[in-house]
């Protein structure tokens, strides 16, 4: 398990909002995500968060995705899930979330993903 | 079939008179009724008469090589004299030449031919005028040779029938081959057929793990696919119990066999109830008598009763047997020599009190293995392992050793009995901490976790999800359980009684109404009910109780892990 310092960033990448997170996602964090997820819905384009540098995820953290999930249907936004790690994915199809989720492999895949 | 191409091929090998019988088509059908043949010889009979009427010759035989003895030996023949059974050496006559030098021999004039071996034809009254030798060729060198003697038309042999008996051999070389590797597969795959059920013969000569207060108990690791360690033990009418391990010398499968000889002989007469020494002494003459030159029996056998007070023993030829009693390991030399060299041979009984400690004996297996530095770990290796693990229970410690010793290189059988007074079944401890209820200690205890649920050896995928569920338990404690305000201290642990895992998590905080502690439809996907519903699919079963203190909530997790049942019905 990566022992990297939690960290949120955030760009845009072919005309999509990616909010990119590193390290594990928990209780600890999870608000901090959440607000990160949320407010990306503000420049209206879609939004993709990227999960490929997340080591571990608990349920609060997939709560925060969930949120944005909910967001982005509510405001007609695209919402995407960008290469999620193993241990993300294990998480995901624990909780059969995997397949209520756009799970797309690159960022640029967001602002194209239909 | 009557396409142009095949005719120009025949043109170019076949002299004008066999041009119009259509080579190509016989060689065809010659190498599809080889592939398919089920019976090799039978086909082979069949298709060298074709092949004898097809090249007008007047006689044919096929040779194949005895690959252990060297000898050229005739399989089939088709002329005027059967010479079938024929046997030639190799470099013998142009048969055993064209085999020694892989090359096609074409003598023209048998009669002025100093290479022609004229055996055959003195003892038959046969005239060999001419005759073609051309080498079955496989990837692996030649395997026998095909001979035509005589062209019907009364001409020599020529370059143009040397090439056409090359191309019938070719087909002919890759059925006969062909056939030979299958037969070596199927036998190959009978004899490990054989070898399993001997192997699952040799284990189930092992005594069954006992689980009611037994004092003693054993594991065999073989080193290959036979072993040719042993132990057994067994109860006696007066509720004492007897015991024996042993080792035979050498390896294979004759030690094995006689690893099965020497186990329940020795079995045997210790349910006479003879006294160790004479136990031993009774042994040896048995086997004495039956041994096989150079293979002895080196063994310990004994009685203990079932509280594990007392213990004696005799011991022939094994390794020390090793007693740790009262912090003091002591070791008890072989006094006598292995069974099945020499008669008469006297043995020593040793008796003692165990008083709450434990005899260990072990094969030279278990010295043997070799240690980081490649040299074996000798004794004082094996008991820095025991006293490493001294205080784990008897059956943890015994799975303890043995998965050290695999994971330094185990050379040898290896093979451990141990007896000591047997206790009640308690959990092995695999983690405990205690810790504030607060988010940010979550990550060192997941960390944590990791790594005792990898010294189980524990697969990824499942180590992962277990660290889920506790952290799950735990952020729940720290949302739910002590409220945003205040802080307690919560507490983990890990514990491991056969295959079932427990975890706990304890907390300090007010008591929990179970019933509203439930799983949430995952649809929803409420932050809390998704954490339950999380550890209700990682687990078999969760409930949550009142702590034992009387304050605060004790949350128990179980999971029966597979990897550890196998684990158990090995040992067992």
């Amino acid at each position: 398990m990566s022992a990297n310092a939690n960290a949120v960033t955030r760009q845009r990448v072919d005309g999509a909002t990616i909010v990119c997170l590193q390290g594990e996602v928990d209780l600890s964090w999870s608000q901090q995500v959440r607000r990160a997820v949320l407010d990306a819905f503000a420049d209206g384009v879609p939004v993709g968060v990227d999960l490929a540098g997340v080591g571990y995820i608990d349920s609060s953290g997939i709560a925060a995705l969930v949120e944005g999930l909910q967001l982005g249907r509510a405001r007609g936004q695209r919402f995407a899930l960008v290469a999620p790690s193993d241990a993300v994915r294990a998480v995901l199809e624990l909780a059969r979330l995997d397949r209520v989720f756009t799970i797309v492999d690159s960022a640029a895949a967001v602002g194209a993903a239909t | 079939m009557n396409s142009p191409q095949p005719e120009r091929i025949a043109t170019a090998v076949v002299e004008p008179r066999r041009r119009d019988t259509g080579a190509l088509v016989f060689l065809a059908d010659l190498s599809r009724s080889l592939a398919v043949s089920l019976d090799l010889r039978q086909t082979l009979t069949q298709a060298i008469t074709r092949v004898r009427d097809f090249l007008e010759v007047e006689g044919i035989a096929l040779f194949l090589l005895d690959p252990a003895s060297q000898v050229l030996e005739c399989q089939v023949s088709a002329g005027p004299i059967d010479v079938t059974g024929m046997r030639l050496a190799v470099g013998q006559g142009i048969v055993g030449q064209a085999l020694a030098q892989d090359a096609t021999q074409i003598v023209a004039d048998a009669g002025s031919d100093a290479r022609v071996w004229r055996g055959s034809d003195e003892a038959s009254g046969f005239v060999t005028r001419s005759l073609v030798c051309a080498p079955l060729r496989t990837a692996a060198g030649p395997i026998g040779v095909i001979e035509i003697v005589n062209r019907r038309d009364g001409a020599p042999f020529t370059a143009a029938d040397a090439e056409l008996l090359e191309l019938v051999a070719a087909p002919a070389a890759l059925a006969i081959n062909n056939a030979r590797m299958a037969g070596e597969l199927l036998e190959q795959q009978r004899l490990k057929r054989e070898l399993d059920l001997a192997r699952h013969l040799q284990k189930s000569l092992l005594p069954r793990r006992r689980r009611d207060g037994f004092p003693v108990l054993g594991v065999n690791r073989p080193a290959h696919e036979m072993s040719g360690d042993f132990y057994d033990y067994f109860e006696l009418t007066d509720g004492s119990i007897g015991f024996l391990i042993g080792d035979i010398s050498g390896k294979g499968l004759d030690a094995a066999l006689l690893m099965m000889r020497a186990a329940s002989l020795l079995r045997w007469i210790g349910k006479e109830r003879l006294a160790p020494a004479a136990w031993l002494a009774r042994a040896n003459e048995e086997l004495c008598d039956s041994a096989r030159e150079g293979r002895f029996v080196c063994a310990v056998v004994g009685y203990c009763d079932r509280a594990a007070r007392h213990v004696r023993f005799a011991s022939a030829g094994f390794p020390p047997v090793l007693v740790h009693s009262g912090g003091q390991y002591r070791q008890y030399l072989a006094d006598g020599p292995p069974l099945g060299i020499v008669r008469e041979a006297q043995f020593t009984e040793h008796a003692l009190a165990l008083d709450g400690g434990t005899l260990y004996a072990f094969s030279d297996g278990a010295t043997d293995v070799r240690g980081s530095d490649g040299k074996p770990i000798g004794m004082a290796g094996l008991l820095a392992l025991i006293q490493r693990h001294a205080q784990a229970t008897p059956k943890a410690r015994l799975r303890s050793l043995l998965g050290e010793l695999r994971r330094l290189h185990l050379v040898d059988d290896t093979t451990f009995l141990l007896i000591e007074a047997a206790q009640v079944e308690r959990p092995q401890l695999l983690f405990s901490d205690r810790m504030p209820a607060r988010a940010d200690a979550m990550r060192g205890l997941r960390t944590q976790l990791r790594a005792a649920f990898d010294r189980e050896a524990l697969e990824p995928r499942l180590r992962d999800e277990l660290v889920l569920a506790v952290d799950e338990a735990c952020t729940n404690v720290i949302r739910h359980g002590y409220g945003p305000a205040c802080e307690g201290p919560l507490e983990v642990r890990a514990t491991r009684c056969a295959a079932m895992l427990t975890l706990e998590i304890i907390d300090e905080a007010p008591a929990i109404d179970p019933a509203t502690f439930k799983p949430g439809t995952l649809g929803e996907c409420r932050c809390g009910g998704l954490g339950i519903a999380l550890i209700d699919r990682i687990m078999d079963d969760w409930h949550i109780e009142p702590a034992e203190t009387g304050r605060g909530n004790r949350l128990v997790l179980r999971k029966h892990i597979e990897a550890w049942a196998s684990e158990e019905a090995e040992e067992s």
